[in-house]
């Protein structure tokens, strides 16, 4: 019969699962109410000790009702093991309820494993927590998506009175606090908002003078995402170093691939502005403010922001691709607060070096993301030439693979190119390190060279005494 | 009552199972006003000096006074100002209260060089045989002597003396009085039976696991898993909960992270992030079936000062999807269905407890409503924000239920009024000691306490519950 069924189910879970079945798990694993569960569970003890009267079965029953204490009626709702059942019946001035709450093979000593299945069946449940409950609730309706962006508006109306404590918030933090819900999204821009106008003006000077200046500014502003903008409202009080490890672990907290493709796309946008006099590939790079603009309009009051974000973010890319390579995140550290002076000073120097030395490490390192990262991340420049260079490596295989001498504009390119150059990766595993350690040594030299002649940040200023 | 209301349906439970199972409809919401407004502040400027709440707050009051003391003390005695006051002739003055107490903490004291003080240790009563009691009005101070017993009394009070000045310049009091209960608008009578729900101090985040089970429970209960179809028939008549406070435990407040290294703390979250987690959850299950109101307490991730601004929505992602979940002021005045709700989280009632001698929470909650002043010991001792326009505490007029949470143990009274004023006063316990809830029948005017447990391997289960020999 159907009706059967549901004793063997219970008969599995116990005896053979050696589960704990409370009501509450057995409402939601047979997708039945509450009271039908709390039924069912009776009626298998039931049968189960008529079948079987040494069954191993321990039952917890709930009993509430109400008692007189301390003058007062007092409603009592306990769970309570089968042998006490009888004696807290007997205490109870009435007696509102009996059920069984739980059944399971072992003996409970305490009634926390109770208090565990529940939790863990209900987490498991949590959109439909009222479904198989005895109460429904009319006015209890979920918002939809669209009032939910409303309350984003709330929180934004209300940026004038809050606005202050969440800075203060974040100042108080390690810069460690996680990412948490979309709503926390709407608090930095909030706070991003009253640095927009001081950015705002501050990029559009900066714009007619060097690249170097308007690195900085946006340097202290963050990307689109939540826990930049919180890192860098604190970067405004700590010096450079900070700041860097901020970016760090900012960067450790976030998806990497989310972060590629937000920081991806704007690069295409500043680099056509800030390597004016190199050549570009613009055509790939047209189709990349159009993406820019998308991701704009997404972020409302960012619009204005737009030059600080591209660059912002093609700022932030270029610190979290060096900070990713593991080999070379030692050196690269120092070379983080650069500046598109940095980036110029290294791309002279690293064109020289990758024809000095013999092609096959230049090549032989492009395939590797992390490597391709570090080679276009050097040199700095919005170049990119797509070479195809054909070798024979230590094996004595031939290889061919493409190499890209500049930073990438789109992650589409990029991905392209790293997909394409991954088939020949095996082949020149064992030539990486040498490669890199030379790009290391340039990357330094250039480092110092930049660092001598530039302001890295806001705050620069101050560390100069 | 709700147990009595719950047992008179059959127990149906203990049987096999049947195909057809009872749903119940919560109850509507017939009304329901918020009327916290007063509590809630803008833009908020710390620039200013506190002499500007106990002048306004003196302002206010005196009428009150002035008419119960002519109630009092017949109408023709003389209300004077201290500067009218004539040495040896009897007369009323109306002022705010001071205690000047030796062992209150004062931070002047402690940074002080010459005194060379280490800083006292927390105590839990700061009152003293020598505290003496000063008048302020708002122009003079006078000290106090006579029929007035000082270690009841705290500073802020606003009250009436009767007495006369001395030569020494004392004031002997004979007689003193309070405003008194405000006038009440009666409750319009409900056909039904409803209950609200008043828990406080969930303490998530605790670390203790014990209470866990017993919120489990309380919630159970009140979105009708629980119990057999009588109890949740009546437990559709919730129409409302309310959550006074103390949310989070006193150990997520630990500030260890700051003092320790930087290295060492690099992976440690805060306690309260967990602990907030915990409670959305807990939020959700409950706004999906019951209006809640959520008001913030002393250890709640809010701004300290009174009044305590409702806690951000950003912090219950998953509850907030429901428009039931209402975030609330600290304290929190509401109209629901006629009978007219105000409380605190009990951070008025533990000042006063800490610098008076009254012992009982539910006896200082009686006597902050007889002062008309929800919490008179703010900005003394209390932390309050700098309100000079109107002081908000003081009560406009008299509520139906009036409650504070967090205290040691249920407490709950009927309190009758000069002018047949009826309050219901309640002392929410604290659940995370207690695992004790209350039951506001707002048809009766009745309160019930609900308490919850489990079984532990040590404790006798009767003794757990309270039904030991």
């Amino acid at each position: 019969m159907a009706d059967q069924l549901y004793l063997e189910n219970i008969d599995e879970f116990v005896t053979d699962q050696n589960k704990i079945v409370t009501y509450k798990w057995l409402s939601y694993t047979l997708g039945v109410h509450v009271n039908q569960a709390k039924q069912m569970l009776y009626d298998y003890v039931e049968r189960k000790r008529k079948e079987n009267s040494g069954a191993q079965l321990h039952v917890t029953y709930l009993v509430s009702g109400s008692l007189i204490q301390n003058g007062h009626s007092c409603h009592k709702v306990a769970v309570v093991r089968e042998d006490k059942l009888e004696a807290v019946k007997s205490k109870l001035a009435v007696t509102a309820s009996i059920h069984v709450y739980s059944i399971q093979k072992a003996m409970l000593k305490d009634s926390g494993p109770l208090f565990n299945t529940d939790y863990d069946i209900l987490k498991s449940n949590l959109q439909n927590c009222s479904k198989f409950s005895a109460i429904h609730c009319a006015a209890a309706v979920p918002r939809a998506a669209v009032e939910s962006s409303s309350s984003e508006k709330f929180e934004q109306s209300n940026l004038q009175v809050s606005s202050e404590t969440p800075a203060n918030n974040e100042l108080t933090t390690n810069g460690h606090s996680p990412p948490t819900s979309k709503q926390i999204f709407q608090q930095p821009k909030g706070i991003m908002g009253m640095f927009a106008s001081k950015a705002a003006s501050k990029t559009q000077d900066a714009n007619k003078e060097t690249k170097t200046e308007t690195k900085e500014v946006t340097n202290v502003f963050s990307t689109g995402n939540k826990a930049p903008g919180k890192g860098n409202v604190m970067s405004n009080f700590f010096g450079k170093a900070a700041m860097n490890k901020l970016k760090v672990n900012l960067d450790s907290e976030q998806a990497v691939k989310e972060e590629k493709i937000v920081e991806q796309p704007p690069v295409s946008v500043t680099e056509p502005k800030l390597a004016a006099p190199t050549g570009l590939k613009k055509s790939s790079k047209k189709a990349e403010p159009v993406k820019m603009q998308q991701k704009e309009k997404k972020r409302g009051k960012r619009v204005e922001l737009s030059d600080d974000e591209t660059k912002e973010t093609e700022n932030m890319k270029k610190k979290r691709r060096r900070i990713k390579l593991p080999e070379s995140d030692s050196s690269e550290d120092e070379v983080i607060p650069d500046s598109p002076g940095d980036y110029e000073a290294e791309s002279p120097s690293p064109p020289p070096p990758p024809p000095s030395p013999p092609p096959e490490p230049v090549p032989k390192t492009e395939p590797e993301p992390p490597s391709v990262k570090s080679s276009s991340g050097e040199k700095r420049k919005r170049k990119r030439v797509l070479k195809s260079k054909t070798f024979v490596d230590e094996e004595g295989c031939m290889v061919t693979e493409k190499v890209y001498e500049s930073e990438s504009c789109t992650d589409s390119e990029e991905e392209l190119k790293m997909k394409t150059s991954s088939i020949h990766r095996p082949s020149t595993m064992t030539v990486k390190k040498e490669p890199k350690e030379e790009r290391k040594g340039p990357k330094k030299g250039t480092a110092a060279l930049g660092k001598a002649n530039r302001q890295v940040s806001i705050t620069g200023f101050f560390q100069r005494k | 009552m709700f147990s009595e209301q719950a047992a008179q349906r059959a127990h149906t439970l203990l049987s096999p199972p049947s195909a057809n199972n009872a749903t119940f409809a919560r109850v509507p919401v017939s009304s329901y006003t918020n009327s916290s407004q007063p509590f809630r502040l803008g833009e908020r400027s710390f620039s200013r000096q506190y002499a500007h709440i106990y002048a306004t707050r003196l302002l206010q009051m005196r009428p009150f006074l002035v008419s119960r003391a002519k109630q009092r003390w017949g109408g023709g005695v003389q209300v004077k100002k201290l500067c009218e006051l004539q040495p040896g002739e009897k007369c009323c003055v109306v002022g705010t209260l001071f205690k000047a107490m030796p062992l209150q903490p004062s931070i002047l004291r402690e940074i002080s060089e010459e005194h060379n003080l280490l800083p006292q240790p927390p105590r839990s009563k700061y009152i003293h045989p020598d505290d003496e009691l000063v008048l302020e009005d708002e122009l003079q101070r006078i000290r106090l002597e006579g029929d007035v017993d000082a270690s009841r009394l705290v500073t802020g009070t606003v009250l009436a003396v009767l007495g006369s000045a001395r030569d020494s310049g004392k004031f002997v009091v004979e007689d003193h009085c309070f405003a008194e209960l405000a006038p009440q608008k009666p409750a319009p009578p409900l056909d039904t039976d409803r209950f609200v729900l008043l828990v406080s101090g969930l303490g998530l985040g605790g670390g203790g696991g014990e209470s866990l089970l017993g919120t489990q429970l309380l919630v159970d209960v009140v979105t009708g898993q629980l119990g057999d179809e009588g109890e949740q028939c009546s437990a559709a008549h919730v129409s409302r909960v309310i959550l006074a406070g103390n949310l989070l435990s006193h150990n997520t407040q630990s500030r260890d992270s700051i003092n320790k290294a930087k290295y060492l703390t690099k992976k440690t979250q805060a306690a309260s992030v967990e602990a907030v987690r915990m409670l959305d959850e807990i939020l959700l299950q409950l706004s999906a079936s019951v209006p809640v109101d959520v008001m913030p307490g002393e250890f709640d991730p809010t701004n300290y000062t009174l009044p305590q601004q409702p806690l951000h929505p950003c912090m219950f992602p998953l509850a907030t999807a429901y428009s039931t979940l209402q975030l609330v002021t600290n304290p929190y005045q509401a109209t629901i269905d006629g009978v007219r709700f105000l409380g605190t989280s009990g951070q008025n009632v533990s000042d006063i407890f800490r610098y008076s001698s009254m012992e009982d929470h539910l006896e200082i909650l009686e006597w902050t409503l007889r002062v008309r002043h929800i919490s008179p010991t703010a900005p003394d001792t209390l932390g309050c924000y700098p309100f000079y326009k109107t002081d908000p505490f003081i009560f406009p007029e008299c509520p139906h239920v009036y409650f504070c949470g967090n205290t040691p143990e249920f407490g709950s009274k009927i309190f009758r009024g000069p002018e047949d004023q009826r309050v219901l006063l309640v002392a929410v316990p604290d659940f995370s000691t207690t695992q004790t809830a209350c039951l506001v029948n707002l048809r009766s005017l009745a309160c019930q306490p609900i308490s919850f447990s489990g079984f532990g391997a040590e404790d006798e289960d009767l003794g757990v519950l309270g039904l030991g020999p």
